[in-house]
């Protein structure tokens, strides 16, 4: 899809109130991709709103999941990083992101100070079975149990048959 | 010939839940505030 070509103000028309009128349109541009899931178009129409509003929470949070669910990773690591000065906390994405670059020491650094959200420790129990710790990760999970997180339990069973405990495979089947 | 299948065990598949937990943030008070009227125009 082709940008929106950018109106000039006329002179005539308030300066103040053109760029709030396009930055609500590029919001219904962008909340239409989204729900199409067209990410990539979300990308641009993202960075749209920032060249207006260039510290916009939204607009950077929508580029930066977008990048994420278009698979451009490194992309939105770089958006990441360069947002630092920001005040907003992208460290769970961030997190996101290095393991998917199988960075998992640097992943598990990033989600320090997080671990209280069921997201953080959902990341923290997959980057542990990668690392092979099977017990820790399988902790987490066995506390996340409560949560009734939607498919938990093929991750929980994964891995206590990878730690080698199956005869516990049973007790927990039962249990849900 | 040929042998006869046989079952393996193979990895037990793992998913990646975190995926999941990444959301966009919601825009509803971000769009054009005449939009809802609009459509419930259109829906009268």
């Amino acid at each position: 899809m082709a940008p929106k070509p950018k109106e000039k103000p006329k002179p005539s028309q308030s300066q103040a109130s053109k760029p709030v009128i396009a930055v609500e349109d590029l919001f219904t541009t962008l909340n239409r991709h989204i729900q199409r899931s067209e990410y990539e178009q979300a990308v641009k129409v993202a960075e749209q709103v920032l060249s207006i509003v260039s510290n916009d929470e939204d607009a950077i949070r929508c580029k930066i999941v977008a990048l994420i669910k278009a698979d451009s990773i490194d992309e939105a690591l770089s958006t990441i990083e360069s947002s630092r000065r920001l005040p907003i906390d992208f460290s769970f994405f961030k997190a996101y992101c290095f393991y998917r670059q199988n960075k998992l020491n640097e992943a598990l650094a990033s989600l320090e100070g997080q671990e209280g959200s069921s997201a953080a420790m959902l990341l923290q129990s997959q980057i542990l079975f990668r690392l092979g710790k099977l017990d820790a990760s399988l902790d987490i999970y066995q506390k996340l149990q409560k949560s009734k997180i939607e498919s938990l339990e093929i991750n929980l069973i994964a891995g206590l048959l990878s730690a080698g405990r199956a005869s516990e495979v049973q007790g927990v089947m039962e249990a849900l | 010939f040929p042998p006869a299948f046989q079952a393996i065990p193979r990895n037990p598949i793992v998913l990646d839940l975190a995926y999941n937990t990444i959301d966009f943030p919601s825009l509803e008070n971000r769009m054009k505030k005449d939009k809802k009227g609009f459509i419930s125009r259109l829906w009268r």
